[in-house]
């Protein structure tokens, strides 16, 4: 494995011997565990360990939620009212649950976010980042079939809704849609079925996490600068970096923790904040809510769906050109797919060579847009399809695109980058003092 | 790794430890196991309350002292179901705990017809009867106030089961009056009121801030108001709104009404019977039936989720951040639509619409429940509209999320325990890295 030079591990004792013949399992862990990690990485590097302290605490309590929950049109909602009255603790493995989604969100979100300022999606971290924008789908997947599970009036709608999207596809549309939903409406197969799922898909993630981590542990951690970690020879690399024990688990810890503070205050003090009160109303086929609305997560794509409407002289162009078959409909939601698309697509749309933001004056600026952009979709997505909200949703959905398709091709070529050190040690130094003894 | 670091992780993994175990007790003892008929854990426990906490809120203070006169009066209130056994095991606590408490020896164990007979009488004379048994009280008191029963919507629907004998004068009374109702407002104000609901993203009505006990970190409930919440929904709401998600042991529980477990036993009686899929026919509701679920034409949605089904709160600026200190905002809605009737009326397709202010889109059709002195007060609180609104909707709190003061707990032991670990674990990030990262002086 071409990974950066460093200690490996060394059988001592005799049991360790035999064992190492046999299964190099303390070795694989010791590697893990040691793995030279850039010195230089800020605090934007440390959503990795919240994501997988998320996956974790996801899948703990939901095994222990499936214990008593009931997936039956019937049944659903009164077993998780049963869960929040009867069972012990109940009540606070469910509130953990729906708001460990969110900050399981938030996470990714600044996660994402950290990648695309400092360049980590470019080679040769591609393919980490496919496998993160897979996680980062099957993330929403999970997120919207469990939200369905509780069976209120949100969870009903909202699968409604979003398995009507595929209906929009032509020709096949209502075909995809039946086989979606196991007959011709959200029903009990619905249930079962998003139930099923929503056990199984965190355990497909929880792989890909370890490929995820495989793959960035072979290639090494971006970090701030952007440069790699010399790998001539271990000394060094061991000028570039520390040992991510104990250095970057503490850190990581404390960060983590004190995330969490926030997360229990929310989850003791607020828990119902993130959700909507439409949720406490069991499913009903015959009342649909005047307004329905996805979680907070899927807002920003949600809004991106519904700026194309019809009155778009893009999206009439397109309906005009392909014949009526891309219409309003089915043009939102390619735009919806195409807007995580163009960001999967990242690595080879961005032209740049210099990796790290911090040296791209002009990327800068269109980054932090991008990032306002992203928060202002979100927050249009919540507000009603009237009003200057669809030229809000219109013009920020656009800039999406254009950060993706046309800044970021163009600024690769147009812009002149700043100096850059020459190494992280170099760049590390201007800022500390050298280390008074090295690493252990 | 230096001993000290060693040292502080040793600490921070205790912590981590602390914070599960922590978490895990509290599961394992919030809920409180149901008791076999003899067991009767919460009298005691309750009959302290009340006299140990007057000062819980404005109103309880006098229940106490006004105890006393009232003891004539308490053997008609007493609960029809209790039997002399538990009489008994109730008094023996209550004077251990109190002698105020003692009254209740005089009392006779009555028979049903007794409390339909005498309640009525008994809670107009002595208005601030004890408190320890408003869960029984409701028949009895429930005869004041019924001609407001003319507004009641439903009607017979309200009513679908015929009661089992006399002893039940709520039903005894709304049945008949309320009939007449019937035929005006014929409206299923369950869907009307869903769709209204959905409005509440925008356009939605006017809702004033209460200041409600249970709300912010460390709020709690209100025992005293949550049992005159519950003799609120019993004696105006149940007739045309069911509850069918809350189980009535729970009106035992601590942090709930916590009334004692032999007159939950009485309450539950009282309710509509239950249709036991076991012996094929319907008996009277136990402690571990649910409240029942209402439904029919001219019924009201479920009431069990209710405070958290209406949104109330978005500021500030739209981010309904100051949920953290002013609460969900749903009570304060249910609290918003009981008082906020302007008094208008119109038809609409046959059907009556009331002008409500903070109902989305102005028109509900459910008729103004409440008017002043609809229900009497076990504690003399005085039962104006606004009261009895604020008790209904801390009590409809309490049904939407009854194990909301166990929560608050933990979220605070839960930050308090992490506030702690996240200083241990800066100091020893801070010590890890006090070799590797000087900053540069300039």
């Amino acid at each position: 494995m071409a990974g950066i030079p460093h200690d490996h591990y060394e059988p001592k004792s005799g049991f360790e011997r035999w064992l190492h013949r046999r299964l190099p399992i303390a070795g694989l862990i010791y590697d893990t565990l040691v793995i030279p990690t850039p010195k230089n990485l800020n605090w934007m590097w440390i959503w990795g360990i919240v994501l997988t302290f998320c996956l974790a605490l996801q899948i703990i309590t939901g095994i222990v939620l499936v214990m008593h929950y009931t997936p039956h049109v019937d049944m659903a909602f009164a077993s998780v009212e049963h869960i929040m009255r009867n069972v012990n603790g109940g009540y606070m493995l469910r509130y953990l649950h729906a708001n460990g989604a969110s900050l399981f969100f938030v996470a990714v979100y600044l996660h994402i976010f950290r990648n695309l300022y400092y360049g980590s999606y470019k080679a040769p971290r591609e393919v980490t980042w496919i496998i993160g924008m897979l996680i980062y789908i099957l993330m929403m997947a999970t997120a919207f079939m469990g939200y369905v599970l509780p069976w209120g009036q949100m969870s009903f709608w909202g699968a409604t809704v979003i398995t009507g999207l595929f209906g929009a596809i032509p020709g096949v549309g209502e075909t995809i849609q039946t086989w979606l939903l196991g007959g011709p409406a959200v029903g009990n197969a619905t249930l079962n079925r998003f139930f099923s799922l929503h056990y199984l898909l965190p355990f497909i993630i929880a792989g890909l996490v370890l490929v995820h981590i495989w793959a960035f542990h072979s290639t090494g951690n971006n970090n701030p600068t952007g440069i790699e970690v010399r790998r001539t020879s271990k000394e060094e690399a061991r000028k570039d970096t520390l040992p991510f024990w104990p250095y970057f688990v503490m850190k990581d810890l404390f960060a983590l923790v004190l995330i969490l503070v926030v997360f229990f205050a929310i989850v003791g003090f607020m828990p119902n904040y993130l959700g909507h009160p439409d949720n406490y109303i069991e499913a009903n086929a015959l009342a649909t809510p005047a307004h329905i609305v996805p979680e907070w997560y899927f807002l920003p794509f949600y809004a991106i769906l519904r700026a194309f409407d019809s009155e778009v002289w893009l999206v009439q162009l397109v309906s005009f050109l392909s014949f009526g078959i891309i219409d309003a409909k089915f043009f939102g939601v390619l735009a919806m797919f195409g807007a995580i698309i163009v960001m999967a697509l990242v690595p080879w749309l961005d032209t740049s060579r210099v990796r790290s933001g911090r040296y791209r004056p002009m990327f800068k600026w269109w980054f932090w847009l991008l990032a306002v952009d992203f928060v202002l979709l979100t927050w249009v997505g919540a507000m009603p399809t009237e009003g200057i909200y669809p030229y809000i949703a219109l013009a920020a959905s656009t800039y999406w695109f254009a950060y993706f398709l046309v800044i970021l091709p163009i600024l690769g070529v147009i812009e002149k980058p700043e100096p850059m050190p020459a190494t992280i040690e170099e760049d590390y130094l201007a800022h500390y003092e050298a280390p008074t003894r090295m690493a252990e | 790794m230096t001993l000290r670091t060693k040292t502080l992780t040793a600490v921070a993994a205790l912590t981590i430890s602390a914070t599960g175990f922590a978490l895990a007790q509290d599961g394992t003892t919030t809920t409180v196991p149901m008791q076999p008929a003899d067991a009767q854990p919460a009298a005691p426990q309750t009959g302290t309350t009340f006299v140990a906490t007057p000062a819980d809120g404005a109103q309880p203070e006098t229940a106490p002292v006004l105890d006393a006169e009232a003891a004539p009066a308490e053997a008609g209130v007493q609960p029809a179901q209790a039997e002399p056994v538990q009489v008994e095991v109730v008094e023996t606590e209550a004077v251990e705990a109190e002698p105020v408490e003692a009254e209740p020896v005089e009392a006779p164990a009555p028979e049903a017809e007794m409390t339909a007979a005498d309640a009525p009488e008994a809670s107009q004379d002595e208005a601030v009867a004890a408190p320890q048994n408003p869960a029984a009280s409701p028949p009895a008191t429930g005869d004041e106030g019924v001609d407001a029963v003319a507004l009641q919507e439903g009607g017979e629907a309200a009513i679908p089961v015929p009661t089992q004998e006399g002893t039940e004068p709520i039903e005894e009374h709304f049945a008949p009056e309320t009939g007449v109702v019937e035929a005006v407002t014929g409206h299923d104000e369950e869907a009307g009121e869903e769709h209204a609901e959905g409005e509440d993203d925008h356009g939605y009505g006017h809702v004033e801030d209460v200041a409600f006990s249970f709300e912010g970190p460390f709020g709690a409930y209100d025992q005293f108001q949550l049992q005159r919440g519950l003799q609120v929904y019993t004696e105006v709401c149940a007739s045309c709104h069911g509850m069918k998600f809350v189980p009535i042991r729970t009106l035992a529980d601590e942090g709930g009404p916590g009334l004692p477990e032999d007159q939950v036993r009485a309450y539950a009686a009282e309710l509509l019977p239950v249709f036991d899929e076991d012996l094929g026919e319907e008996r009277a509701r136990v402690l571990t039936d649910h409240f029942p679920a209402v439904s029919g034409e001219g019924m009201g949605p479920d009431l069990s989720l209710m405070a958290k089904a209406r949104s109330g709160f978005h500021g500030p600026y739209g981010t309904g951040l100051n949920q953290l200190l002013r609460g969900i905002g749903g009570p304060e809605y249910i609290h918003a639509i009981l008082t906020g009737y302007t008094g208008e009326v119109q038809e609409q397709a046959g059907t009556l619409l009331y002008g409500n202010s903070a109902f989305p889109g102005g028109w509900i059709s459910m008729p103004p429940p409440l008017e002043d002195d609809r229900v009497t007060y076990e504690d003399g609180t005085p039962a104006t509209v606004d009261q009895m609104s604020m008790d209904v909707a801390a009590f409809l709190m309490w049904t939407a999320e009854p194990k909301l003061m166990d929560r608050k707990s933990v979220g605070l032991v839960a930050v308090l325990l992490l506030l702690v670990l996240t200083a241990l674990l800066y100091l020893t990030n801070k010590r890890l890295w006090a070799d590797h990262k000087v900053k540069r002086k300039h």
